[in-house]
């Protein structure tokens, strides 16, 4: 548990503006490619349906770091705000409106709702209480979708949701979902990297770093810590609308305590704390996850083994783990041209 | 007066950590309050600063009740404390962390955004205070690189970033060498002296009491038994008893 609670970011100050280096043409080109992907898989659509999970993925990996990176607390029942979404925005398609732009706008404020209120006692929680009391309320969302089974499609699962429409057209095409994913993920993802530069990311850092300390020069901690729980549940919600919608069905799953641990791994592997880490964590083990499950009923033993390694030897996750080769290999490299 | 607390009790289960503490510190002074170990000294401090809530009794604070009030209410007030164990963002640049402090007080730490005017005015003041405790230099390195010594300081000058009135230092002296006592010492009477701020004093070390105090209480069991001039605490025989036998052998 010890990697959770770490503060590892090098905090140089608000806004510190740095020169183009190799790895910001990395990062471009590897997020340009990505937009591109649809053209390389026209012949392979089983592949980009998996592309767009991995982006949900993603984007679920990111609301859980933007919690547990930016303040440390650490969540066992994520899956909770991406089933109430996926469920909010389910309904909301099949009874009231196809229409994402009212859909989605509309499952992001529910979710921001339940959270302010349910975040208003976990948010008092620290270390282990906050971790269990997640756990026990996503259970609680749970076992609402089966009390609910009229409206929900209890274990079934809620079937039946139309074709979504974006500002009136249909989305039915992958490609267009692809896109419309992709959109959501980047632009969340450049969000994340703006806030932690701003004061208020700063903040977070400080409450993750030493909250004691924190509170005694007047920040309002735990009103910090309520504000990241909430953003996080907010895009949780997000990508759990998202992909009802796209999936067109929501089943219990996506709320079990399993998908949380998934989630969870997503960000450890990914690297706590990084933004990106997780992000790159959760596409991968989306991908991972589909071809070694094919390959063995045992997947979940060698995912395990590997969190576990992980855990022990790179603390960081597997962004810090390259970063910090990747610094070693440049260092190296100015050796060598001196 | 600056500070007052009049009655101040709080217990743990059986234990009375403060028993019905009466304590008063004029503006611009060094108080030191000293004790033996489980004296209540701490409790003391953390019932001040809003850590813990009193069972009984009121604490004022520039003629205000401000009993029950949060730290960070109080740190808005100008009320600040250090830690016994140095208390820093070890992962922050000392820049950094000043910084965060100046933000704070400025009700600035939930901003999305700062002009570059003001992240300048702000590293600019973080830059001075760092001065004023001796870590011209020191603004880039990384808080956990800092020697104990420095991140001594640097916890004072994120105490003074809030632009307090008062500051309660809990062992500033602990596990320091020679040098670096001096150091934190005249820093101490510099707060006082230079920067007209009350400074109230938890310290074992009872020579540095001696000379840096104006007013020393003495607390045992929870209880005052002992309030005077550094003089009149080194002639007062409960407390050569209680607590300073030896201490004076010099």
């Amino acid at each position: 548990m010890t990697v959770l609670k770490q503060c590892t970011h090098r905090a140089e100050g608000i806004r510190v503006r740095q020169p183009l280096r190799p790895v910001h043409v990395v990062g471009f080109v590897i997020v340009a490619a990505g937009a591109f992907l649809p053209y390389a898989l026209e012949s392979q659509p089983y592949l980009l349906q998996l592309a767009c999970q991995a982006i949900v993925a993603a984007i679920l990996a990111l609301s859980l770091d933007l919690l547990m990176g930016n303040t440390g607390l650490l969540s066992f029942g994520h899956a909770g705000w991406y089933g109430l979404g996926g469920y909010t925005a389910g309904l909301a398609a099949k009874y009231a409106t196809p229409e994402l732009l009212i859909v989605l706008p509309a499952t992001i404020v529910v979710a921001c709702v339940i959270a302010w209120i349910t975040g208003s006692v976990l948010a008092r929680q620290i270390g282990k209480s906050f971790a269990i009391l997640t756990l026990a309320l996503s259970q609680i969302i749970y076992s609402l979708v089966f009390v609910a089974s009229a409206w929900t499609g209890g274990e079934d699962g809620l079937q039946g949701i139309p074709v979504p429409t974006l500002a009136g057209f249909n989305i039915v095409a992958p490609q267009t979902w692809y896109w419309l994913l992709y959109a959501v993920l980047i632009v969340s993802l450049l969000l994340a990297l703006y806030l932690r530069r701003t004061p208020l990311g700063r903040a977070w850092l400080a409450v993750k770093c030493n909250s004691e300390r924190a509170r005694f020069i007047g920040i309002a901690v735990f009103r910090l810590k309520l504000i990241a729980y909430v953003l996080s549940a907010a895009l949780a919600a997000l990508a759990g609308g998202l992909f009802t919608t796209f999936n067109g069905a929501v089943s219990p799953d996506a709320l079990s305590w399993f998908e949380s641990g998934k989630i969870l791994m997503y960000v450890v592997l990914g690297g706590v704390g990084t933004l990106i880490g997780p992000v790159l964590g959760g596409a991968a083990f989306t991908f991972a996850e589909q071809y070694i499950s094919s390959l063995t009923d045992a997947w979940l033993i060698y995912f395990g083994g590997l969190f576990v390694l992980v855990v022990i030897f790179a603390p960081g996750g597997l962004f810090r783990l390259v970063s910090m080769l990747w610094a070693k290999a440049a260092g190296e490299s100015k050796e060598v041209a001196r | 007066m600056i500070l007052q607390t009049q009655g101040l009790s709080r217990r743990f289960g059986g234990l009375k950590a403060v028993d019905d503490v009466s304590f008063a510190a004029t503006e611009n002074t060094v108080q030191s309050i000293i004790g033996p170990n489980g004296a209540g000294k701490t409790t003391f401090f953390n019932l001040v600063t809003g850590a813990i809530p009193p069972d009984a009794g009121r604490i004022l604070f520039q003629g205000r009740d401000v009993t029950g009030l949060g730290p960070d209410r109080l740190a808005e007030m100008g009320l600040v404390r250090t830690f016994q164990r140095t208390s820093i963002f070890r992962e922050f640049t000392a820049l950094e962390n000043v910084s965060l402090a100046i933000r704070s007080r400025e009700r600035r730490n939930q901003a999305l955004f700062l002009s570059r005017a003001d992240e300048h005015r702000i590293s600019e003041e973080a830059r001075s205070i760092l001065a004023e405790v001796g870590l011209t230099g020191s603004e880039r390195t990384v808080a956990n690189n800092l020697a104990h010594g420095s991140q001594r300081a640097l916890d004072v000058a994120i105490g003074l970033a809030s632009r307090p009135k008062l500051i309660l230092m809990d062992e500033p002296l602990a596990g320091m060498s020679q040098g670096d006592r001096s150091r934190i010492g005249t820093l101490i009477l510099n707060l006082r002296e230079k920067m007209g701020l009350t400074v109230v004093l938890v310290e074992h070390d009872i020579g540095m009491v001696m000379r840096l105090s104006d007013r020393i209480t003495v607390l045992q069991h929870g209880q005052v038994i002992a309030d005077g001039t550094p003089a009149e605490i080194r002639e007062n025989a409960d407390v050569r008893n209680a607590y300073l036998r030896g201490s004076f052998a010099a």
